[in-house]
């Protein structure tokens, strides 16, 4: 087979820009996306658990009561709201407070005479993500108040030095924010090639395509190229605005971080190209690709929702979809400065999924030139 | 009721009966999508690799390790004892627990000899065990952490207090329940809202696609040729989608509580009343937007660009309260908010007045404006 002909190939891939220049929706998705994404995700959006609103109904009266709450509003995760008399199961049931601190009389006599002092703790179950975190904040209290309240007993015959590594201040958004990527590069490129190619087919200019001398080849060079350069612009954006204005470091290599991007694109761009091909018609192709470039990426990447919290099937099936393993790969490159050999089963994936996406859509756009 | 309203909505169950799409779409997608989301939504926090880096006979770091692993939190990580940092970075541990040089056995029993005072560095702990936690993602290691201080305070406790030291245990202990959701299963928080994903997103595209075709195929012409008002057309389209609604909720519930084992704690009718506001809501929703597209292609891109913010700003996935106070008021305008407060609230927590009344008169306030608007721009478009 002949190598495609970059004179050729270039043509194409100008006519594609003018198109895309010409056409305001695909101009305006293209630019507006990126930054809409970063918006929300970068700003609007906050998953740390902080000024969780807390009662502290305090029967006992003493002095080593008032410093149990005083520990409570001075550890900052709380906000102390004060407590209706009585019916402070209504404050839960009313979402008014997420838990419920109840110091029952005799607490500060058993504190201060060494015997165990019980503080009943009712904690919001419903969101089971913050009451996990809550759980843990509670823990460290009962800890430190240990430590004060009763500072006449030995301390613990063993504990648990943890360190965070790669995120010691355990900021969310060093998660979100690198995630980013995938739904910016997994919209652009599936919903955007799906619909260039899928307008050539339903106008009929396809046809008329082929019966020049550019060969297939270089059509789909042509044409997957300008979204290959405009996806990439929007990698870099999101990486000046990851190190610039979030302040995320960037720890890995970036030749490394650049492949693991080609890696994704080619596959994404492949698929907007197969459905654009089997659908041949823009309205059909763009209901399938917002999905499929919406759905596996936001939903089944890990990008929020962690994949090994999901049940079996899904944790085999997302194992299917490039966006799963460029999550991992775009994390372990800017957080925890992984190399090539500790990432080599994400790569690995990667490679695979481009072969058989590759091969599938240069197949069926062959089979569909014969009449 | 009058006469032509009657004709109109017979002509309009006729259509959607006729259109196998528009039923499938009513009553399997919803039940599959509520399936899909509700396990694929978790953030449960399971499967957690742990590796534990210790001496082959050191029975207590084994210890804590078999019980992490039957805790049902954690799965068998590996790590490189000589390099634990790159088995996190590969991802073959996600927690990597190292014992106390000389082993944590020893290290037990050398903490309790009488008159030794521990190093500050290592205060107050006689016997430091490592946790390496990769902390990625910021809520799962802290989480992580809690689990482990957790089975390790139930293995010290086992173990007895140890000699020598008359009490050990912490003195003061914080008890907590967790109400409503005991087992902090991910389902009960996540299927309400996804139910309410389903039906809004559902009765809004039933309207938009219906008038989206009228004006497509050109029927609309001669509609506004015809004796018929705007608000009968309105209506005529509302109450269909309100019709299949009333079916297709039900059946959707069942599979929550059924399937997914979502507790029912309130009382229906006030769920009832809240689900046809929601679905008036949204209905009017999807009639604004499809006054301002020309075909079914657009309706389709208006949908996403009015349902997608919707979903975003609802608090179904990320927390409003944490959102900067310009956003935060945009969210007053989101019906998907109020509904999901109110259905979380009755299925979960057995229906607050305060709460549910006070979500259900906002619900009432925004169907109608938006019901209003909705009708007058109708209007203006027909003219």
């Amino acid at each position: 087979m002949n190598l495609p002909d970059p004179r050729r190939t270039y043509a194409m891939a100008r006519k594609e820009v003018r198109h895309i220049v010409r056409d305001p929706f695909t101009l305006a998705l293209a630019l507006g996306l990126p930054l809409v994404i970063v918006w929300f995700f970068g700003w609007v959006m906050d998953l740390d658990v902080r000024d969780i609103p807390v009662a502290v109904v305090d029967r006992d009266r003493t002095r080593a009561s008032r410093e149990l709450t005083e520990m409570f509003s001075a550890s900052g995760y709380f906000r102390l709201v004060p407590p209706e008399d009585g019916d402070f199961l209504g404050m839960l049931d009313a979402d008014r407070v997420k838990g419920v601190v109840v110091i029952e009389p005799g607490f500060g006599r058993n504190a201060n005479s060494g015997r165990p002092a019980r503080v009943q703790v009712l904690l919001d179950g419903t969101d089971n993500s913050t009451a996990g975190v809550l759980a843990g904040y509670v823990a460290g209290i009962q800890l430190a108040a240990t430590a004060r309240l009763a500072g006449g007993s030995s301390p613990p015959p063993a504990r648990l030095v943890t360190r965070f590594l790669f995120n010691p201040e355990l900021n969310s958004r060093w998660f979100i924010v690198p995630g980013l990527l995938v739904v910016v590069m997994g919209v652009m490129t599936v919903l955007l090639t799906a619909l260039t190619v899928a307008r050539e087919w339903e106008t009929g200019s396809m046809e008329l395509l082929l019966s020049t001398p550019v060969r297939p080849s270089e059509i789909i060079l042509g044409k997957l190229g300008p979204y290959l350069v405009l996806a990439l612009a929007a990698v870099a954006f999101v990486y000046v605005m990851a190190r610039g204005a979030f302040g995320v470091p960037f720890r890995g290599s970036h030749p490394l971080f650049l492949l693991g991007c080609l890696l994704f694109l080619i596959p994404s761009l492949s698929l907007g190209l197969l459905i654009s091909v089997v659908t041949r018609s823009q309205a059909l192709a763009m209901q399938i690709s917002a999905i499929a470039g919406l759905l596996p990426p936001m939903l089944l990447s890990g990008f929020i929702f962690p994949n090994e919290s999901m049940p079996v099937f899904f944790r085999w099936f997302t194992m299917l979809l490039p966006p799963r393993w460029f999550v991992e790969i775009s994390r372990g490159i800017f957080l925890r400065d992984a190399s090539l050999v500790e990432l080599a089963r994400p790569f690995l994936a990667l490679a695979v999924l481009s072969a058989v996406l590759v091969g599938a859509s240069v197949r069926r756009f062959k089979a569909d030139l014969e009449p | 009721m009058n006469p032509v309203l009657r004709g109109f909505l017979r002509k309009e169950f006729l259509q959607i009966i006729r259109e196998p799409r528009v039923l499938a779409m009513v009553f399997v997608a919803p039940v599959l999508q509520l399936i899909l989301l509700g396990y694929a939504l978790s953030t449960e926090m399971r499967n957690i690799k742990l590796a534990v880096v210790a001496e082959p006979g050191d029975f207590v770091m084994t210890r804590i390790a078999e019980r992490a692993y039957s805790s049902g939190w954690f799965v068998r990580g590996t790590a490189d004892p000589a390099d634990p940092v790159s088995s996190l970075k590969s991802r073959r541990a996600e927690v990597v627990l190292i014992a106390p040089p000389g082993g944590l056995t020893r290290g037990l029993a050398r903490g309790n000899a009488p008159g030794r005072r521990s190093r500050p560095s290592v205060a107050p702990g006689n016997a430091p065990i490592q946790a390496l936690v990769d902390a990625t993602n910021a809520v799962r290691a802290r989480t992580v952490e809690f689990y482990l201080q957790r089975i390790l305070a139930v293995v010290l406790a086992e173990l007895g207090p140890p000699e020598g030291s008359g009490r050990s245990r912490p003195s003061i202990l914080l008890d907590f329940r967790m109400l409503y959701n005991p087992s902090l299963r991910s389902a009960v928080f996540m299927v309400p809202a996804v139910i309410v994903l389903v039906l809004g997103i559902d009765s809004g595209l039933l309207l938009v696609f219906a008038l989206a075709r009228e004006k497509e195929m050109g029927t609309i012409e001669t509609l506004i040729a015809a004796p018929v008002k705007p608000w009968e057309i309105l209506l005529g389209k509302i109450i269909p989608t309100l019709g299949l609604m009333a079916i297709a909720a039900p059946i959707v519930l069942g599979v929550g509580v059924f399937w997914f084992g979502v507790p029912f704690r309130g009382p229906l009718w006030q769920l009832v009343l809240g689900s046809f506001l929601y679905v008036v809501s949204m209905a009017a929703m999807g009639t604004l937007v499809s006054t301002l597209v020309k075909n079914q292609q657009q309706a389709m891109m208006g949908m996403f660009m009015v349902f997608l913010p919707c979903i975003m700003l609802s608090g179904i996935f990320f927390p409003v309260e944490n959102m900067p106070g310009l956003v935060r008021w945009v969210a007053y305008l989101d019906p998907i908010r109020y509904f999901v407060n109110i259905l979380r609230n009755i299925m979960l927590k057995g229906g607050a007045t305060e709460v549910v009344w006070s979500n259900m008169a906002a619900l009432a306030v925004l169907s109608m404006a938006t019901a209003v608007v909705a009708v007058r721009r109708f209007r203006q478009t027909l003219n």
